[in-house]
């Protein structure tokens, strides 16, 4: 009889003990987020929606590094009047001389990227196959991989960008990677984001704490 | 009689059926009669009514049942779709527009987590706007998900001395930016104190809360020390050509007077790959979003590469939510 109320009391200890709720078990499963993350990560996660179901009729060209790949949006065809060869039939030397009274072409365009001592037009565009960027030991750079100008200085940028650290992502978190290009976001011209105002101000708010 | 209208009534027998049935105590069965006397007499007067229209009989059933449902949580995926499928009908009679509401669940291997970049934000508060449109916030009190702080530079992170409704010219001189929003805690303090249970954490690492069950006591507000959660002190009200009629049951659908409210990760968007609306809307790239379990994403990067830290990390709470700087 002793026995048999002991089994019972037993039985009821341990019906408490496990009596938590799911919530907590989880909890003391892990100690934190990083753990868990650790236990639960996959290798190789297929999901049911794919990011270029996102953006709709969105060119890509690839990003291929020994670390990443991923894809940018194509850039040529979002460049007024590309070809650049379709005005520019000879090269800047020769337009110079030979038509001194002509208008001034890209008159709106003005460089207000670094100082004219380390960068110039000609740091980026070249002065023949006006098609093409350059690099600074003038190797042609394609337009649609501009990014690999500006990563000759922005290395750190660049570095960020290609884990995904700077810049922003197109067509959601989901796979495949889809991100903004340097020159989406930054005018290679004029890189600098401009100071303004605000676009919300809560005006509750001010009463509130009036 | 039709189908719909058939299940209607069945509906109401079952409830009927649950009141008086002899399994129920007397507790519950008394709570759930004065429950539905004081709320569904006038429902109920309509409904009985021999003079009033038919599409008036089937409106005012439908309150019923939507007052009588179960808290989502615990509801079968066949209870989700009927209550779904009342709330966009009986928005339909009430407007005349038509409203997608989603029960989409959460994704197998998909936890979510969010990365902030306060080396990036420049104040700009456009994520603050998109918030606010996506998720159909109360637009009388000006309700906002999102808080950008404006900082001195100097005082390291004092919210002491930070100002939230700033309006100069930003980046103004000498200050940085810092966001907050619900942090999605791994082990939320919110969802513990409510006595309801209408709030919860779902697989996915998002903290939902049932409008519905929600019976607005604020303790999960005072919980939160994050500052996270919103309370309807009023009768929430968005134009109805503002109402973003692309909805979830657990997100941006429309809330009413008296619950409590707050970030989803816009639940509606994450849950079909999209970004949340704060992440698309900021033109600075400080916003990152992306699923934790997933090594080779970009949080995930981030989290290993950068100097990442968190807000409170001292009180155990575990916030899916990081800072890091460049």
């Amino acid at each position: 009889m002793n026995n048999y109320i002991k089994i019972i009391s037993l039985s009821f200890l341990v019906g408490l003990v496990s009596c938590s709720s799911n919530q907590e078990k989880e909890n003391h499963k892990y100690h934190g987020v990083i753990e868990k993350i650790k236990d639960l990560e996959k290798d190789s996660i297929t999901y049911a929606v794919n990011s270029t179901d996102l953006v709709e009729n969105m060119q890509l060209i690839s990003v291929e590094t020994k670390e990443v790949s991923f894809f940018i949006p194509e850039r040529k065809s979002k460049i007024k009047s590309f070809q650049c060869s379709e005005c520019h039939t000879k090269s800047i030397p020769e337009l110079k001389f030979k038509n001194l009274t002509a208008k001034k072409a890209h008159w709106n365009i003005e460089l207000n990227h670094a100082t004219s001592e380390v960068l110039t037009c000609n740091s980026c565009h070249p002065t023949q196959n006006l098609n093409h960027l350059k690099s600074n030991l003038n190797a042609e750079i394609d337009f649609n991989q501009s990014y690999k100008v500006c990563a000759q200085c922005h290395s750190s940028e660049y570095k960020d960008w290609l884990g995904g650290a700077h810049g922003k992502r197109l067509g959601g978190w989901i796979n495949p990677r889809i991100a903004a290009t340097c020159v989406d976001c930054h005018n290679p011209h004029s890189p600098k984001f401009e100071s303004r105002f605000p676009s919300r101000l809560n005006t509750k708010k001010i009463e509130e704490r009036r | 009689m039709s189908k719909k209208e058939n299940k209607n009534v069945e509906n109401s027998q079952n409830t009927w059926h649950q009141i008086t049935s002899e399994n129920t105590d007397r507790r519950s069965a008394l709570k759930k009669i004065t429950a539905g006397l004081v709320a569904g007499v006038g429902i109920a007067s309509t409904s009985c009514s021999v003079f009033s229209e038919d599409h008036e009989k089937e409106a005012s059933q439908m309150s019923w049942d939507e007052f009588f449902k179960k808290n989502y949580k615990i509801m079968s995926d066949e209870e989700r779709v009927q209550t779904i499928q009342r709330l966009e009908s009986l928005y339909e009679k009430k407007t005349g527009n038509t409203i997608n509401i989603s029960h989409q669940g959460p994704m197998e291997d998909v936890l979510y987590g969010y990365v902030f970049n306060i080396s990036k934000c420049q104040g700009y508060m456009d994520c603050v706007n998109a918030c606010i449109e996506e998720n159909n916030q109360d637009r009388d009190s000006q309700m906002q998900y999102i808080r950008i702080h404006q900082i001195e530079k100097g005082h390291g992170f004092n919210f002491e001395k930070a100002e939230d409704n700033y309006y100069n010219e930003v980046p103004a001189n000498n200050h940085f930016y810092i966001g907050t929003q619900c942090f999605h805690c791994e082990n939320p303090p919110c969802v513990s104190v409510c006595p309801t249970e209408a709030t919860w954490k779902e697989k996915d690492g998002i903290v939902v809360v049932d409008y519905d069950w929600c019976i607005g006591c604020r303790y999960c507000s005072a919980s939160c020390p994050y500052d996270g959660r919103r309370f309807n002190w009023g009768q929430p009200h968005v134009p109805e050509e503002e109402v973003n009629k692309n909805q979830h049951y657990l997100g941006n659908r429309l809330r009413k007077k008296g619950v409590m409210e707050k970030c989803t990760f816009c639940i509606q968007r994450s849950r079909s790959g999209q970004n949340p609306a704060c992440v698309d809307a900021c033109p600075t790239g400080a916003r990152k979003f992306g699923n934790l379990l997933d090594p080779k994403s970009e949080i995930r990067w981030i989290l290993e590469n950068k100097k990442v830290f968190r807000l409170k990390e001292d009180l155990g709470t575990e916030p899916k939510f990081w800072y890091y700087m460049d």
